[in-house]
């Protein structure tokens, strides 16, 4: 009986989306002969080869890798006194708040991006205000700092809303109730929300890594092209450079490179969680 | 005084928790609102503060056919896309809420991929197969790619939404001689209005502001207002009539988040 309700969006997503995975671990075996856009035929792993004998790329990935992780520790530390107050503090406050949230997640990312721009550039607000001030300006646009700084902004949703959402299982009072009892507000953080809050992290660490280390249009314009990311070089390779078969097999090292740390983190939460239960 | 100060203590972490809640939201919103005051500077390019504010550009965005043209395309696919996203994801969430199929858990898996797999690497796949099908720089290829990206929070949406309606109202309409199309249009359909109303709303905007998809599949003729703002970005700079745009599209999007939270809860839906 649900066949007919399930078959339209599954098989769009199965086929749509889920195939082209699979497509792409098969071209990133074939080669393109120079100048060509036609595959040879033969599988072979040159494409891995490349990747691995080319430190650039390797570079890049592990650039990429240190910004992910960047931006989720510093979004996660932003995020948690967030989360707290919208459940605990905000009352009638907290749907509009939270639908604020909500904005940056559909706006994509370009216009963000572009507000950017005019926030971080040499002439943007945070400048013009320190020349105004008599301050020292600082260059934001084309460094890694300006770059994390777009990153936070764009993903910090993606980590707010699990915590919200665990934090909304867990009593209000607790800063209170241990307060009274003279434990101060840190040793509760520590001691008892970090532990029952691990769920709603690990979801939003995870969110935020993954959206980080593939995003390409925040790396690229605050970058001002002059940083290297996984996203970047992927979306030259494949839009303007036209090795598919080398894109390809960038594309299944990222994949792999993700896969591989999210497996070591849900294996890792349920091993601590594991840890607790037992007296 | 030793009995004080655990009190001043706590209004002091209490005052500094705000403060920290309102440097984190005013780092949310800058870019949009820096976004929307350079849409209203008069020069060429925008710097701080700004000289003179003027309209200027939101008369130029106002003229500008090739702008025109690039939005009516972005718009076109969203609204195509959204109608198949939202028809597709409702019947497969309604088929998993009302039935509970076997391998339910496989099945969510996959309706929900496209929210956990990185798009930049589908995109990298799927512009090759475009390309050996032909649908590289169509109209069917673009809408195809939008609904699947979509469909997820659709689904999502109205999990949640069906949920919520007591199955109860279903089968008492069936008991009282309703046929299935009437209890779908009478009872479930109203019912569900709401949830079905924020996935539009999604759906719309997903797709419209998608660049990471859009970027490598559009082509030249159906090319979306995302794609041309990023290529544009990447060679020229910033053309300031792009910048009346972008804070015209924020307005909506702050607009539809005040307005859907009124009225319809948008925070606790998704």
């Amino acid at each position: 009986m649900p066949l007919p309700f399930l078959l339209p969006a599954f098989t769009l997503s199965a086929l749509v989306f889920l195939a082209p995975f699979v497509w792409l671990a098969g071209t990133s075996l074939r080669v393109q002969a120079e100048g060509s856009l036609l595959l040879s035929d033969g599988v072979s792993l040159s494409n891995y080869r490349r990747l691995f004998a080319d430190p650039f790329f390797l570079e890049v990935l592990l650039r990429t890798l240190l910004y992910s992780v960047g931006t989720t520790l510093i979004s996660l530390l932003i995020a948690l006194p967030v989360a707290r107050f919208l459940v605990t503090r905000a009352g009638r406050m907290k749907g509009i708040l939270l639908a604020l949230m909500l904005v940056p997640l559909v706006s994509g990312a370009l216009l963000p991006s572009l507000g950017m721009l005019h926030l971080m550039g040499p002439l943007g607000v945070v400048n013009g205000a320190a020349r105004l001030l008599g301050l020292p300006t600082v260059k934001l646009l084309g460094t890694p700092t300006g770059i994390l700084i777009g990153l936070v902004q764009s993903f910090l949703p993606l980590m707010v809303l699990p915590l919200v959402n665990t934090f909304a299982r867990l009593p209000l009072d607790l800063e209170q109730a241990a307060a009274s009892l003279g434990a101060p507000a840190l040793a509760v953080w520590r001691r008892v929300i970090l532990p029952l809050a691990m769920p709603g992290i690990v979801a939003g660490a995870v969110l935020v890594f993954c959206a980080a280390f593939t995003s390409f249009v925040t790396p690229q314009i605050l970058g001002q092209g002059h940083i290297a990311t996984f996203g970047t070089v992927a979306y030259q390779q494949a839009g303007q450079v036209l090795d598919w078969p080398f894109a390809s097999a960038l594309a299944v090292l990222a994949l792999v490179m993700i896969g591989l740390l999210q497996a070591a983190v849900s294996i890792g939460s349920r091993l601590a969680r594991r840890r607790e239960v037992r007296p | 005084m030793t009995a004080r100060s655990p009190h001043t203590g706590a209004a002091l972490v209490r005052a500094g928790h705000l403060v920290w809640v309102t440097l984190a939201y005013i780092l949310l919103l800058a870019p949009i609102a820096v976004l929307i005051l350079a849409s209203f500077d008069n020069g060429n390019f925008f710097r701080f503060p700004p000289q003179q504010l003027s309209f200027r550009w939101y008369e130029a965005a106002a003229t500008s056919r090739e702008y025109r043209s690039a939005l009516s395309i972005s718009a076109l696919v969203a609204v195509l896309s959204a109608c198949m996203a939202v028809v597709a994801g409702s019947l497969a969430a309604y088929g998993l809420v009302r039935y509970r199929p076997r391998g339910v858990r496989i099945i969510e898996a996959v309706l929900l991929a496209p929210l956990v797999l990185p798009l930049i690497v589908w995109a990298v796949a799927l512009m090759q197969i475009y390309a050996a099908l032909g649908l590289t720089g169509t109209l069917t290829g673009l809408v195809l790619a939008h609904t699947v990206i979509t469909l997820p929070y659709v689904v999502r949406i109205m999990h949640a939404t069906f949920d919520r309606i007591d199955p109860a109202l279903e089968a008492a309409a069936i008991s009282l001689g309703a046929r299935p199309f009437d209890v779908a249009r009478r009872v479930i359909v109203p019912l569900a209005l709401p949830g079905l109303l924020t996935s539009a709303a999604f759906s719309l905007l997903v797709s419209f502001n998608d660049v990471i998809v859009s970027a490598l599949i559009a082509g030249g003729r159906w090319m979306t207002f995302p794609v041309r703002l990023y290529s544009q970005l990447r060679g020229q700079g910033v053309d300031p009539t792009t910048l009346a745009i972008g804070a015209g599209i924020i307005a909506i999007i702050l607009f539809a988040a005040v307005v859907g939270e009124l009225t319809m809860k948008w925070s606790r839906q998704v």
